[in-house]
């Protein structure tokens, strides 16, 4: 990893771990859309360790408390997702700035954003259910109401701020946002 | 619009999210309804069934039943009335009982003399309760009314 990757890493990682600490209602939160984007611009890898690292840190300096044994699996389920931003990047292929794919493609980012955030809610129920015994599928309905607001805001912020924060980003790198993974 | 492989991939993820959030929504509630029968399950030695009906006849014409009531074990009527309705009533310590002046914002008429009086059923007709209601301890599955009308009262009913 060159410098720039580094330095790029760091301020990502602060960005997230901020976000993660800042007050906000429960589970509603922009740190999944920051891995994605980073994935989706820098790299797979890139946001990969950019999801595992946010989770690491955030475990340690959570308000709920050291998060112990489910810290492993938030690290996995924000991995997963800062990867899936960067396979998105990939599938989509050339730059797909046309007019007419730009509502499908928001829904598509919504669309991906609710089934990574069910698979995060998942895995974290996971990691506090098997060391305590529980059920899963019992874990998983008790906190049914805290999954359906972590998808849908998640759903309506990726759907609604994706493509405008990679052009913003895009200009403000004074690049074209669909070189990037070559160039980070 | 055609859709590609890739949108249809995606759109079919975000449908079976939709499908496991609907099947937990489903399961929380089935679990809810499961927690209070047991809940119920645990208090049915603690609690007793009442029917009680409540007749505006005199004042708009309806009568409302509210048939197996879950009250606790010794519950008077007047508890028993307010778990149902919303009722305003006065402590009169010359009777050391409460009066029902109003049930559901129907409030008694001085002027046209009507009051809220309640009846229990005998098994063969409607009669007269004989105590305040405060002072009735409700029996299982017991029937009791609550009537707006211009009392005909005696002490036989």
């Amino acid at each position: 990893m060159n410098c720039r990757r580094a330095a790029m890493l760091a301020v990502m990682t602060a960005l997230c771990v901020g976000l993660q600490l800042a007050p906000r209602p429960p589970n509603v939160e922009a740190t999944s859309l920051i891995c994605f984007l980073t994935g989706f611009l820098f790299g797979a890898v890139f946001g990969t360790i950019l999801g595992a690292l946010t989770m690491f840190i955030n475990g340690f300096l959570s308000p709920w408390g050291f998060a112990g044994i489910i810290m492993p699996f938030q690290m996995a389920g924000m991995a997963l997702i800062g990867f899936v931003g960067g396979v998105y990047r990939k599938l989509l292929g050339g730059n797909p700035t046309e007019r007419a794919y730009t509502k499908i493609l928001q829904l598509e980012v919504s669309f991906l954003a609710a089934f990574l955030t069910l698979i995060y809610d998942v895995l974290t129920n996971i990691g506090w259910a098997w060391p305590s015994n529980t059920p899963i599928i019992a874990a998983l309905i008790s906190g049914t109401w805290y999954t359906i607001i972590h998808v849908l805001s998640n759903a309506m912020l990726f759907g609604g701020a994706f493509f405008t924060l990679v052009r913003i980003i895009g200009n403000l790198l004074g690049e074209n946002p669909w070189n990037y993974q070559k160039g980070a | 619009m055609e859709l590609s492989k890739r949108s249809l991939a995606i759109f079919s993820l975000g449908w079976l999210t939709s499908l496991i959030l609907v099947g937990c929504i489903a399961g929380y509630y089935y679990m809810k309804y499961q927690n209070l029968l047991q809940t119920l399950k645990e208090y049915e030695s603690c609690v007793i069934h009442v029917n009680i009906c409540i007749d505006y006849k005199e004042w708009n014409g309806t009568i409302v039943w509210y048939n197996n009531t879950i009250v606790p074990i010794g519950c008077d009527l007047l508890n028993a009335t307010k778990k149902i309705a919303v009722v305003n009533c006065t402590y009169w310590p010359s009777y050391q009982s409460y009066f029902v002046d109003a049930i559901n914002n129907v409030w008694k008429n001085d002027h046209e003399g009507k009051y809220w009086m309640w009846y229990q059923w005998t098994g063969e007709g409607w009669r007269y309760g004989q105590d305040a209601a405060d002072d009735y301890i409700l029996s299982p599955n017991e029937t009791v009314m609550w009537r707006y009308e211009k009392p005909h009262y005696s002490p036989q009913g």
